[in-house]
């Protein structure tokens, strides 16, 4: 007998041990080290019983319970290894084997022919029967090892089943599948999103989205959940099917949004092969969406990506040494007049590239003109957006809210995790409420979605404020729902309002934060900001702005300034800059320095030389003066700060392409060559030691997992509203305008990632089918739309759900409309 | 309630004893399929022609499958007199010779149901009692004893006859008492494991968790089995008086019907007894006035044989797709939704009514020690009297085959029980006591009730086949065993019965029902191998003929087998000529005559009027197939 409650006494295989009462067999034996051999079951799924290899003998039992879900019970004999047991097992075995493609596993010649199958050779030999990308780490074959299977007594039958190919990212190959459920466990588990189940009976029995569909039409978020839990090649990533056993993992944080995703890097041979989900200590349970998960690798391995130095421009552009590169940009930026430097830089950087970056400007070359691209896409509310951090509101309240608000939210591809604590909540009978003007993924979960006339989410969000603050009153049409939406707002515990970034952009973004902070302070709610960029607070805490000083403080606080120059041993500049990327017309003519940005044509035309210092080149039609490669994320040992103030790592795990060099060291080498003092960091250490000194709370380490709410007093001029352009001639069509989130380093990933482009298409414009019928367009033409402030061409796509005259695009980076929504005029354009 | 019975009494006996002519239409969907309905509208339109105001019942199947459709008559101071095999023309012939010329016809009468259904009764003018009929002589009707005599859509008939009584007792005695009568009546579970009622139950009243669920099980999904089906047709409120019991026993608060979506007449059926149920105060809140409250729903399956099976069944209610899993946990302590559930068979639900109403003692009145009560069966296949009956446990396999049954048509070869899942056992086994462990002990299983009475014109070897293709396409892909070891097993017989197979593909076959019994996960599985395991120990002589000799004596493996004809037999009579589909057969007239193989598709037709034409002369003959196809 065991003498306490938590554990009971079993006897495995003669011997007695005490295990945790509520165990199963299979977890009771392995904490033991006692190895039963399993398929289906996987630690962070529920128990299957399916594959049937993990059959033990129970005294007391009829038949062969499996190991995997049999719980353990006081005084239980289990027996794990009897010949019986083996026998079957092998049988078990082989019977899978049998409808398995299986020279992987039996074949007498596989050990000697692995060793030549990289081999390119030319001649007509066998160099190994590759038929599965899992080869080597697939565990099918590591039980066929271990039970020292070497043939198969059965007939073999290959199914010859078509390998299903037509999604982005990952194939399923029914031929390798051995139905272990472990995918269709971890979409309906883990990810809650019920996109693969089981189809058909007996034989003919698969896995896949129900009604043939194929993943994209299904509603697949392509997070990549069950390829990783896949034991066979039956799912594998399409990009890197043949990369092979990573040698090792580094641990690191995805740059690709503000949920800051922990992630393991997987690395072979110095090269980046893929990446994982990992454990977060603070939320997500080893969660990523598909950009962290498959859009890593490809952005980084690149072959386009900067190399070398170069200079010039087009056809005179030729590649220069570090020494050179260095020489002319110190000497190009020593010879620029006081107001004729401007510096521009991406959230996209880490806090020591945006730390060294500011004190490049200030220091170097003395100047506030630094700006960094955040402000711009948030437009006027970006005053109101900072406010929302400050409001330290995380994750966690979501999980603790009975009634979720969700406005301008969409989790399919970007933010997934999110969409998974979402889905959790509806499951447990939390209430989703989503305002949206458009159909998107949450739409299935919600209980209300509120959904706006194209522009006039505003105008709805006050109709909800109105019927929450006084009930009976629904407001305008949809009436019903938002009444409904606010009685349900009402009654909760505790409400959560999640603020995504579709509303961002427009023209109005300042109104409506005011009307959802109004709104939360009536419900008593708290709003979680959920930010595109993964470093917004870092830019912020680091001070990439005009009047913002590191730490936060403006830069007119005087003891800031002082306090700053105790450190930096030179003041830093008093005067405000008028200058801000937003408005390239003020400020006088001069160098443009892009930190980890691409150009935008307007800067190009208001600069006389541009120093670009980013991973990728510039595209051809707008070059740089002087390119410096910089090094990717997955290159760099840095930090970034969460929006609800956590600060994550990121950690190199690859080295950088030929002579490409962290950010922050190529800014330090030009100020040195400049002959400027306090840029003599030995590292990214030394970088971020110096943050922890000049910002409150920053760990000296670049790690903490304790939430902080934003403090900065420093404000952050945003551009002045552009007066109303004249709605001049006729413009049939009203144009909503969403930023596109997908944007690493300037550049949208679908640049880079060949599946990306097929799931978020950058450059589209969508349009309901009676309009496009009317102006003659069929889906894929060419579109010119004009505005009073933008050009430009998209491609349509014809959209049922889309209202009748009305268009919806995503702008590109750095595009803007000063009046969001606009009345426009659209054309064919003739090709 | 009393006053609703009383009324219900009143109305019961105008139809029975009343002055107004009653007709009787058998019209489950068997009797509808036999053109039951056809015949009601000839009954309705001839007694509007000859205007007598007659009543039509509707009633549910009484048994004899082949005498459907049945209709009865029962005139004013005369028992109900039945009929078999009826057609339009010859309902109104009955209905006019009897109702206006007072003649009952008794050469076309199959029996009468008169002086209750005791001892043998008279016959009245020539024609026999009923229940004095062969197939029925040997039966004993507790389940199903409304069965052919209530309207099944009308409460007030089965009030009349006693219904609700086991409820009321039952209401009456608490929970406690009720699982003790069950234990002591010896109730098993009648979908086919036999596993003790009470048991069950007993688990499930003291497993923590609320609310508890009870679940009627109508997946009948065997081939050739129908008696769930036919019970609830014919007797709706049995099944959900039976379902209150057991929910009222176990603590229960929903009830959920399980029913292949298919069974629209069982569902229509159970559908209009809920609403009638809801009706009077015996379900939703305060049943009865004693306190108990319960729901009813009734849950449509699509129909996989596997969601009979209990976790699929409790995943398919779920909204789940429908796939076994392990146990522990059983459903009694984590089943639907994972609260405590339990979930019995439509027969062994409707015979709780008795019970409770008759007491324990009285039920272990029928069957044998450790085997008590009835058990109903479809007995159907190569047997001249096919039917649904209901006999005491511990009849002998022989009776039911060749006293209710009538025997088979030509020499007995195999009886199948259990469907898919149970044995097909040879002549040896006739003796055999109809009891769970001797039917298990044989190799076969009791079963929910299909029963497969199988001649000599059925190969064994292919009926294997049948069976495993079935139940290989059933199998919810799961377990690595079932789904491939399954598949296997299908291939070789396939092999097999293609002449391909060799000796050894016995013992693998042998080998591989084995591994798929033990290792699979649920019953579907762990029994599927079972018509192989049988058909392979009593009849290996068959598998050796398919495999050694390329031959299949029962002339059915198309591969092995060749028509054709004895020159020194045949008389040359040209009965065979015209009626082969493929003129393959030539000779003239007094000659013998000659079947060209190639043309032959052995359809078995010239084999049949050779055998049975008093002008043949018995020449066709089977033999191994000699020439390439």
């Amino acid at each position: 007998m065991s003498d306490d409650l938590a554990t009971v006494s079993v006897v495995i295989d003669n011997t007695r041990y005490a295990v945790p009462r509520g165990a199963t067999v299979l977890e009771a034996a392995r904490a033991q080290g006692i190895y039963i051999p399993t398929l289906c079951a996987h630690e962070s799924l529920t128990p299957y019983g399916g594959c049937r290899m993990c059959i033990v003998e129970v005294d007391g039992f009829r038949n062969f319970p499996t190991a995997c879900t049999t719980p353990v019970a006081e005084g239980m004999v289990v027996r794990t290894d009897t010949a019986q047991l083996q026998a079957m097992r092998i049988d078990i075995l082989q019977l899978l084997m049998s409808e398995h493609t299986s020279s992987c596993l039996v074949c007498g010649e596989k050990d000697e022919c692995r060793r030549y199958s990289t081999t390119i050779r030319k001649v007509g030999i066998t160099t190994g029967c590759r038929f599965c990308a899992k080869d080597g780490q697939c565990e099918f074959q590591e039980v066929a090892e271990r039970l020292g299977v070497r043939t198969i007594d059965y007939p073999v039958h290959y199914r010859g089943m078509r390998v299903e190919d037509e999604d982005p990212f990952y194939d399923r190959d029914h031929n390798l599948c051995i139905l272990c459920g472990r995918c269709v466990r971890v979409c309906q588990e883990v990810r809650v999103a019920d996109v693969l189940g089981f189809k058909y009976r007996g034989r003919r029995a698969v896995v896949g989205p129900a009604f043939e569909r194929t993943h994209v039409e299904a509603g697949c978020e392509f997070c990549g959940a069950c390829v990783a839990v896949c034991p066979t090649g039956a799912l594998a990533e399409k990009a890197r099917k043949w990369e092979g056993k990573p040698d090792r993992e580094v641990h690191t944080t995805c740059p690709y949004c503000g949920v800051g995703c922990r992630m393991r890097l997987r690395v072979r041979e110095d090269r980046m092969i893929g990446t994982l989900p990992d454990a977060d200590p603070a939320g997500g349970e080893g969660q990523l969406c598909v950009r962290g998960r498959f859009c890593v690798s490809e952005v980084v391995n690149e072959p386009r990506r900067l190399r070398r130095p170069s200079r010039g421009a087009g056809s005179i552009a030729a590649e220069i040494t570090w020494d050179e590169a260095i020489a002319r940009a110190a000497e190009r930026l020593a010879a620029c007049a006081p107001g004729t430097f401007r510096m521009l830089v991406s959230p996209c950087l880490t806090n020591e590239d945006l730390y060294v970056a500011q004190k490049f400007a200030r220091v170097a070359l003395g100047t506030n003109d630094i700006d960094c691209t955040a402000r711009t896409a948030y437009g006027s509310g970006f005053p109101a957006y900072l406010d929302l951090l400050r409001g330290g509101a995380t994750l966690a309240d979501v999980r603790r809210a009975s009634a979720i608000l969700c406005v301008g939210l969409d989790t399919r591809f970007g933010r997934s995790v999110v969409g998974v604590e979402l889905r959790r909540a509806a499951r447990q009978g939390r209430k989703v409420v989503t305002l949206h003007a458009r159909p998107h993924n949450l739409t299935r979960i919600a209980e209300r979605w509120l959904r706006p006339a194209p522009g006039g989410e505003l105008a709805l969000l006050r109709d909800l404020l109105a019927a929450v603050a006084s009930p009976g009153t629904g407001g305008a049409s949809p009436a019903g729902d938002v009444a409904a939406a606010a009685a349900i707002l009402r009654g909760a515990e505790a409400p959560a309002i999640l603020l995504g970034s579709e509303l961002l952009p427009y023209d109005r973004s300042a109104e409506l934060l005011q009307t959802l902070a109004d709104l939360a302070r009536r419900l008593g709610a708290r709003i979680v900001p959920l930010p595109a960029q993964n470093n917004l607070r870092g830019t912020l805490e680091m001070g990439a702005y005009a009047g913002l000083l590191p730490g936060g403080a403006a830069v007119a606080d005087a003891a800031a300034r002082s306090r700053l120059e105790r450190l930096w041993g030179v003041p830093p500049p008093a005067a405000v800059s008028g200058w801000n990327a937003g408005n390239p017309a003020a400020g006088a003519r001069g160098v443009l320095y892009l930190v980890g940005e691409t150009l935008p044509p307007e800067l190009r035309a208001t600069s006389d030389h541009v120093i670009y210092q980013n991973i990728y080149p510039l595209p051809f039609s707008r070059p740089a003066d002087l390119a410096l490669p910089a090094a990717a994320f997955t290159e760099v040992d840095g930090s970034c700060i969460h929006a609800d103030g956590r600060v994550l790592r990121v950690r190199p795990a690859v080295a950088p392409p030929a002579e490409a060099l962290p950010d922050w060291e190529i800014l330090c080498r030009v100020a040195r060559r400049m002959g400027k003092s306090g840029f003599e960091f030995a590292d990214a250490a030394a970088v971020r030691a110096e943050i922890a000194r000049v910002v409150e709370g920053f760990p000296a380490g670049g790690e903490s997992d304790a939430p902080r709410p934003y403090r900065g007093a420093g404000a952050v001029s945003v551009p002045p509203a552009a007066a109303p352009a004249a709605e001049a001639g006729p413009r049939p069509f009203v144009l909503t305008a969403a930023a596109l989130e997908h944007v690493h380093r300037g550049f949208p990933l679908t640049t880079w990632v060949e599946g990306a482009e097929r799931l978020f298409p950058a450059g589209v414009a969508a349009l309901h089918p009676r309009d496009a019928a009317a102006a003659g367009l069929s889906e894929g033409d060419e579109i010119a739309v004009e505005a009073p402030d933008l050009r430009g061409v998209w491609r349509v796509r014809i959209d049922p759900e889309q209202p009748a005259g009305a268009l919806h695009v995503t702008l590109r980076h750095g595009e803007r409309l000063s009046r969001n929504p606009c009345r426009v005029e659209v054309r064919k354009c003739h090709v | 309630m009393e006053a609703r019975r009383q009324a219900a009494l009143r109305e019961w006996e105008a139809l029975e004893h009343g002055a107004v002519p009653v007709v009787y239409v058998g019209a489950g969907t068997c009797g509808r399929a036999a053109g039951a309905l056809e015949v009601r509208e000839a009954a309705r339109r001839t007694l509007e022609r000859i205007g007598v105001p007659a009543r039509i019942v509707e009633v549910g199947c009484i048994g004899p499958c082949y005498l459907e459709p049945l209709l009865d008559v029962r005139v004013p101071g005369q028992p109900r007199v039945s009929y078999g095999n009826v057609t339009p023309a010859l309902a109104a012939r009955i209905l006019e010779s009897y109702l206006v010329r007072h003649d009952p016809l008794p050469q076309l009468a199959v029996g009468h149901f008169g002086d209750g259904s005791g001892a043998p009764g008279q016959a009245i003018d020539g024609i026999p009692r009923f229940f004095d009929l062969p197939m029925l002589r040997p039966q004993v009707r507790l389940v199903l004893r409304n069965c052919g005599f209530i309207d099944p859509e009308n409460l007030d008939h089965y009030l009349a006859r006693d219904g609700y009584r086991g409820l009321e007792r039952a209401l009456e005695v608490g929970p406690e008492a009720v699982i003790a009568e069950v234990r002591e009546a010896g109730v098993r579970g009648r979908g086919g494991a036999g596993f003790p009622t009470y048991r069950k139950w007993e688990l499930c009243r003291a497993a923590p968790g609320e609310p508890k669920y009870v679940i009627c099980n109508v997946s009948e999904g065997d081939p050739g089995a129908f008696m769930n089906r036919s019970l609830i047709e014919g007797d709706p409120h049995c099944v959900l008086e039976g379902l209150l019991i057991a929910g009222f026993a176990i603590g229960a608060s929903h009830g959920y019907v399980y029913i292949n979506a298919d069974y629209r007449l069982a569902i229509a059926r159970l559908r209009k007894a809920a609403q009638d149920m809801e009706a009077c105060g015996l379900l939703g809140r305060n049943i009865l006035g004693r306190g108990f409250d319960f729901d009813l729903t009734i849950k449509e399956g699509a129909g996989a044989f596997v969601c009979g099976e209990e976790t699929a069944q409790i995943g398919s209610i779920e909204g789940r797709r429908g796939m076994p899993r392990s146990r522990p946990p059983f459903p009694a302590q984590a089943g639907l939704f994972g609260k405590p559930t339990i979930i019995n068979n439509v027969e062994t639900l409707g015979s709780l009514p008795n019970i409770l109403r008759n007491g324990a003692a009285w039920y272990k009145g029928f069957g044998v020690q450790g085997n008590s009560g009835t058990k109903t069966f479809s007995l159907v296949g190569a047997v001249r009297r096919p039917g649904l009956i209901e006999v005491p446990l511990g009849i002998r396999l022989r009776e039911i085959i060749e006293s209710i049954g009538g025997g088979s048509w030509k020499p007995f070869k195999a009886v199948q029980t259990g469907g898919p899942s149970g044995g097909c056992l040879s002549g040896e086994f006739l003796d055999t006591p109809v009891e769970y462990e001797k039917m298990t002990a044989a190799g076969s299983i009791m079963g929910s009730g299909g029963m497969i009475v199988i001649d000599e014109d059925t190969c064994v070897v292919d009926l294997a086949l049948y069976f495993l293709r079935f139940t290989q396409s059933e199998s919810c892909g799961k377990c690595s065993p079932c789904r491939v070891g399954t598949w296997h097993m299908v291939n070789i017989l396939e092999r097999i019965v293609a002449g391909r197979g060799e000796p050894e593909d016995l013992a693998l076959l042998q080998h591989l029902a084995e591994t798929v019994a033990r290792a699979s996960l649920c019953g579907l599985g762990q029994t599927a191998p079972n018509p192989v395991l049988t058909t392979l120990r009593y009849f290996r002589d068959e598998y050796l003929a398919h495999v050694r000799d390329r031959t299949c004596p029962a002339g059915v493996c198309k591969e092995l087998v060749e028509y054709r004809i004895d020159p020194a037999r045949c008389n040359g009579c040209r009965q065979c000529v015209p009626i082969c589909p493929t003129d393959a057969i030539h000779g003239a007239r007094s000659e013998p005559h000659a079947i060209d193989p190639l043309r032959c598709i052995q359809c078995r037709a010239c084999y049949e009027v050779c055998r049975h034409d008093p002008l043949a002369a018995d020449a066709v003959v089977l033999g191994p197939r000699r020439s390439a196809r």
